[in-house]
């Protein structure tokens, strides 16, 4: 595997007076509440490692209070860690002077929030050119490079309006096109469609989806929600009480989940939308082609698909192509067992 | 006999004391005191304080001591204060005396459209603009165009001196919590103490005829809710947008520029339109210490009981006091305007 854009190595927060003097606990296994209570002290992170691999969606899942705001800010240093190392492009965040922080801020990451965070002063088009003219760029080139993205997702003609006085899907998109025209491999998101109705978070989700097939970024995206963290995620990783519960490939979480916590959150999935061919395909290992089959089907192909291709018979078979290479045989009555979840949502951990 | 002769005895503090009723100068009370012969009238359990004390013991100093003792500080003092501060409120003399000249020495005919034309700029407003317009033709008529002029460049200079240093020890303010903590008190302090207390040291300070004597009363007392409001305005700037300027490495001259002082820009407004009124009412005050204008119409009016001079001059002020605080108010409102635009 390359070298990551981004790694964090063992990285702690702890939020109170002096967080560093608590450490020594927390490394010995001081849980969150008993932290609280006997040392005043609030365990933000604990013990994170993560990589975050170049042109890859890394989608950071967890609830209110997980830390996975938290987690975002240290990685252009918003928020400092209390120990640990945090590797961007090889390069320790760490060890940056103010002036070196301000440079890795304007040139390798770009940021997109929550609650959209424009300024209210300027126009879309001096919002969106915001990054190029903080590092010094003509006023020609920022509006250049500003109407070009705004363009881009979407927003063309709307270059001389206030943000007040567009909608939060709209004020979103100069957000996402503020953070693309500071060009930088890197983007980060906290919660970005979260303050969105749910079919504008759909239709962003499609356009970020769209602007990552063509542009390649190593996009950082924070959610509390699985069904946006599925449809986006490379790479998923599950935060809950500040540390990693469970990462890896999305797919590989939702059949295997490693913890009731996962567990629980993921009953209550459409797993039918989400779930590909691959993940319950039955590989081939000899290259011998079943007989009777019914077809071919893409290993990227949804289940909710193949039911609606198969008319809901169990009993078809199908042979999974990846390009033009047989990769496997797809058994509609495997693929039936597969959405049935290990736990049902009924008896989920939170009742207890 | 006084009551507390007994309480210096048994403390054996008699000798310390000394002679009862030595030199020290009588006051009025205990002239009537002794006049009457009753020396023992009074309460039966007199407070402590610094006089009935000193009545049994001569070594106590006398209240009346306090005060005189606050005066001779003050005038040892006065040397040095002067050789620091007058050189380096001269400037505002000048100010002061200029202005003032230039309100004087340039005909009505062109003044008055000056003004409105001021107004119309700020305001943007065309109702504001006739307004100013007709108040000012109206205190023309009564023939207190001067006086009138008068006031409004003591103001001039005031406020804008006021806004020039009250802007950035706001700002400096709001980026330190320490500098925070130390200057309310002072705030606090320059907006509560009686408006005529400013005058007393200045008059010791200073000579009555120079003008930079009401000048400092004034920017003494008009100061204040601009600092405030640059402080609370800076400090309540979202959080969210401050983080986004970070996140995309402002530094913090850029975010200062660009983002604080924009966003903190009605709040300031409000400052200085409260700036504006305040030393209003101080240049009032301060014609007892010669500032020229209109309130030495009112203070005509007080000294000689000349009810119609007093009532409209303070008319005049109530007009000028209007027109200031609409045009500013519209300015304010205009420059809000441009925040939530919908």
């Amino acid at each position: 595997m390359t070298e990551p854009m981004v790694s964090l190595r063992g990285v702690y927060k702890i939020f109170g007076q002096d967080g560093a003097s608590v450490m020594d606990h927390v490394k010995n296994g001081m849980g969150k509440e008993e932290l609280l209570a006997d040392h005043q002290h609030v365990l933000g992170l604990n013990d994170i490692n993560v990589d975050m691999q170049a042109g890859e969606i890394t989608v950071v899942m967890g609830l209110s209070g997980s830390g996975k705001s938290t987690l975002i800010r240290h990685l252009n240093r918003l928020i400092e860690p209390t120990a640990g190392e945090i590797i961007v492009q090889g390069e320790d965040v760490m060890q940056l002077s103010e002036t070196g922080l301000r440079e890795v801020r304007q040139q390798k990451m770009s940021m997109v929030f929550q609650k959209f965070a424009l300024l209210p002063h300027k126009t879309v088009l001096q919002n969106a050119g915001m990054p190029l003219s903080v590092r010094g760029e003509d006023a020609e080139v920022c509006n250049r490079e500003a109407a070009k993205w705004l363009d881009r997702v979407g927003l063309a003609g709307f270059e001389n309006h206030y943000p007040a006085q567009l909608s939060g899907g709209m004020q979103q998109r100069v957000g996402i096109a503020r953070a693309l025209t500071a060009n930088t491999d890197i983007m980060l998101m906290d919660e970005a469609f979260s303050a969105l109705d749910p079919l504008i978070r759909t239709d962003m989700q499609d356009l970020l989806l769209e602007l990552q097939k063509e542009l390649h970024k190593t996009i950082i995206f924070i959610t509390h929600d699985l069904d946006e963290a599925l449809k986006l995620a490379d790479h998923l990783v599950i935060l809950k009480d500040g540390y990693v519960v469970q990462q890896g490939e999305p797919q590989h979480i939702l059949l295997n989940p490693n913890d009731p916590y996962i567990e629980d959150f993921v009953s209550d999935i459409n797993r039918a939308r989400v779930l590909r061919v691959r993940s319950v395909m039955t590989p081939l290992s000899d290259g011998a082609v079943p007989d009777g089959a019914h077809g071919d089907v893409d290993v990227d192909d949804t289940l909710e698909s193949m039911i609606a291709r198969s008319g809901g018979d169990t009993s078809h078979a199908y042979v999974v192509k990846d390009g033009d290479e047989t990769v496997g045989t797809l058994d509609m009555t495997s693929l039936v067992r597969a959405l049935v979840p290990r736990v049902s949502s009924d008896d989920g951990v939170r009742n207890y | 006999m006084a009551f507390y002769d007994k309480l210096f005895e048994t403390l054996g503090l008699s000798n310390w004391c000394g002679e009862a009723g030595s030199g020290a100068p009588l006051s009025m009370a205990d002239l009537m005191a002794q006049a009457s012969g009753d020396a023992a009238s009074g309460p039966f359990f007199p407070f402590p304080s610094l006089d009935n004390l000193n009545e049994s013991c001569s070594a106590i100093l006398q209240s009346r001591d306090v005060t005189k003792g606050i005066e001779d500080g003050f005038l040892a003092a006065k040397p040095a204060l002067k050789s620091v501060l007058d050189p380096l409120t001269q400037p505002l003399s000048w100010m002061l005396d200029g202005a003032l000249w230039l309100f004087e020495a340039t005909p009505w005919f062109i003044m008055i459209p000056v003004l409105v034309g001021i107004s119309w700029y700020a305001s943007r407003s065309k109702p504001v603009t006739i307004f100013v317009f007709v108040a000012i033709m109206l205190l023309g008529l009564v023939d207190h165009y001067d006086v009138a002029m008068q006031t409004l460049s003591i103001i001039f200079v005031c406020t804008t001196i006021s806004v020039l240093l009250g802007v950035p020890i706001g700002i400096a303010m709001s980026k330190s919590d320490r500098l925070q903590k130390f200057t309310v008190p002072v705030l606090d302090l320059l907006q509560t103490l009686p408006t005529f207390v400013y005058l007393i040291p200045l008059i010791f300070l200073f000579s009555v005829t120079e003008s930079k004597l009401y000048g400092i009363a004034i920017i003494l007392y008009a100061i204040v809710p601009v600092i405030r409001l640059t402080d609370l305005g800076i400090r309540l700037v979202d959080q969210d947008v401050i983080e986004a300027a970070d996140a995309f490495g402002m530094n913090s001259k850029q975010k200062l520029l660009r983002v604080q002082l924009p966003l903190a820009l009605p709040n300031i407004m409000a400052g200085v339109n409260q700036t504006i009124m305040m030393s209003l009412a101080m240049v009032v005050i301060a014609s007892l210490v010669s500032a020229p204008g209109l309130g030495v119409n009112v203070l005509r009016g007080i000294r000689n009981l000349e009810l119609g001079v007093g009532i409209v001059a303070g008319i005049g002020i109530v007009l000028l006091a209007v027109i200031l605080d609409r045009v500013s108010k519209a300015a304010l409102s205009r420059v809000d305007m441009t925040h939530v635009k919908h």
